[in-house]
């Protein structure tokens, strides 16, 4: 038998509330699977066995009961302050009782491990962190994407099933794309966010699940939601795509795969393609840029960053320090770009149910060297990635990334669906129906580290 | 480039305005962050938002009202 830890983490729920798999055993094999695998990826940078028993041991019958996830180093455990991918975080941190430990929790999951993640969650590479580089289980000198890079190593690498990550400018959705996963970023408020240390000020963070498919991603985000995502057939769904950067300065191979997967999804639900205009994308998304930056220095105050810690990266010094000389008017001005392209968004739903366009422009970059080759040239990976995130979290809608092709390099390919504020489940219905379009071929594909080796149960 | 010429005076005088000390390596750094973004900080300054004005008191979980 290969081990219960390829299973899904719905499958892997349902095996143990049929006793078909005993929880310790579960923990154990996910441990041990830690153990082996997690040298290659530097996913997990801290397991805690006793604290993971316990949490076990004092488990509810919930809809997660005994199944092993991992949280993403933003938040705090009771055991743990979140350390956030860097040497110091210039907010006060504790370890405490966060929203997404106590959904998990709650629902009688067992959090075994934290994992790694961008420095400061800053880049949507995963190549900077304080706990070194975690790695994508597809190509290990790749970038697994960021911030969320270690929860979404953590599951393409099958040490878990599900993670949870977080999504502040494409967070969830650049490691999904990258690692072949699903990644819900919900609409904002909507899912278990206590205990971030920007959660007073953010306007843009959101705490999101990612799995290896739509549903179970519907699990997770319903336990992180604190609500049932009821499932339902889309039918007639009306896709928007536009003709812009976001779309159109991309490798071939992800506009083929994205065109391709969006072609299914129309035919699979009965519905129609229709070419949108969206004007302002540029705008929104250096508008979430400063909008984020501005609000993760709140309360630092000067003299704080002549005292930063030598272990922070070069970067994220003087990114620190740049921070605090943004103009405030460009600040202003991002809030009237950000209620400009809610009321477009809100108009364009009433034409299209989903937005589509392609979650990342090409595939995972070299970890040392994070670049990608565009139409329009070469650019760094960040700069190119977050032109198809940050309207999502600019303006408070869900967003989805599911896998939809492999590279010729053997890569992951993603496409985005973008949905109206509280559609979350419409995306996640979405997925499903393009997981069925295409037999599920690419939500069941392995990467080489995870066929390789299975741990017998 | 217009982003890069303006680092040499904007950062150090930003920098010394606020009492911020900065390594060559931060400076270098942050010019390169400046080369980038400010162009498009001024191009985002230049936009006529006329009539489009900030949601009193947004509710970003929901469409706009």
């Amino acid at each position: 038998m290969s081990s219960p830890l390829d299973l899904g983490l719905r499958a892997q729920a349902a095996a143990i509330a049929a006793g078909e798999v005993g929880p310790s055993e579960l923990l154990d094999a996910a441990l041990e699977r830690i153990e082996e695998r997690n040298p290659a990826l530097n996913a997990v940078v801290e397991t805690f066995p006793e604290r993971s028993r316990e949490m076990l041991a004092a488990a509810p019958e919930g809809p997660l009961r005994g199944v092993p996830v991992v949280v993403k180093d933003e938040w705090p455990l009771p055991w743990r302050a979140q350390r956030f991918g860097a040497a110091q975080l210039l907010a006060p941190t504790a370890a405490a009782e966060s929203g997404p430990y106590r959904a998990l929790r709650d629902a009688g999951a067992v959090i075994a491990g934290v994992g790694n993640m961008h420095e400061l969650g800053a880049g949507s590479t995963g190549n900077t962190s304080v706990y070194g580089p975690a790695r994508n289980p597809w190509d290990t000198e790749r970038c697994p994407g960021g911030s969320s890079s270690g929860p979404a190593a953590s599951v393409a690498g099958r040490l878990v099933a599900g993670a949870v990550g977080a999504d502040g400018l494409g967070s969830v959705r650049f490691p999904a794309a990258y690692c072949g996963l699903t990644g819900l970023k919900p609409t904002f408020g909507r899912s278990a966010m206590d205990g971030h240390h920007m959660a007073p000020v953010t306007t843009l963070i959101v705490s999101g699940p990612l799995c290896a498919d739509a549903a179970d991603c519907r699990l997770l985000g319903s336990v992180l939601f604190g609500e049932e995502l009821p499932a339902t057939e889309p039918a007639g769904l009306r896709i928007g795509v536009v003709r812009d950067a976001v779309s159109e300065d991309v490798t071939a191979e992800v506009g083929a795969a994205c065109e391709e997967a969006v072609e299914a999804l129309r035919a699979e639900t009965g519905g129609e393609v229709r070419e949108i205009a969206l004007p302002g994308l540029e705008a929104a998304t250096l508008a979430a840029i400063l909008i984020i930056n501005s609000e993760s220095m709140n309360g630092v105050r000067p003299e704080q960053l002549n005292q930063l810690d030598p272990e922070l990266s070069p970067i994220a010094r003087g990114s620190l320090k740049y921070r605090m000389l943004l103009p405030a008017a460009a600040i202003v001005q991002s809030t009237r770009v950000r209620a400009m392209m809610r009321r477009r968004l809100a108009a364009l739903f009433e034409e299209v149910d989903v937005i589509a366009w392609p979650t990342i422009p090409a595939p995972a970059p070299r970890l040392e060297e994070p670049l990608v080759e565009l139409p329009s040239g070469t650019l760094s990976a960040d700069q190119a990635n977050v032109r198809g995130a940050a309207l999502a979290n600019l303006t408070g809608i869900p967003s989805i990334s599911m896998p939809v092709g492999l590279s010729s390099e053997g890569l992951p390919l993603a496409l985005q669906l973008q949905a109206a504020w509280g559609r979350d489940e419409l995306l996640l219905d979405a997925a499903e129906a393009l997981e069925r379009a295409n037999g599920r071929r690419w939500v069941e594909s392995l990467p080489p580290l995870a066929e390789a080796t299975p741990t017998e149960a | 480039m217009e982003g890069a010429a303006s680092a040499d005076e904007f950062i150090p005088a930003g920098l010394a305005s606020l009492g911020i000390e900065a390594s060559e390596v931060d400076l270098a750094v942050m010019a390169a962050v400046h080369g980038l973004f400010w162009p498009a900080i001024i191009d985002l300054l230049a936009l006529d938002t006329e009539g489009m004005e900030p949601e009193q008191d947004p509710d970003l979980s929901r469409a706009p009202r």
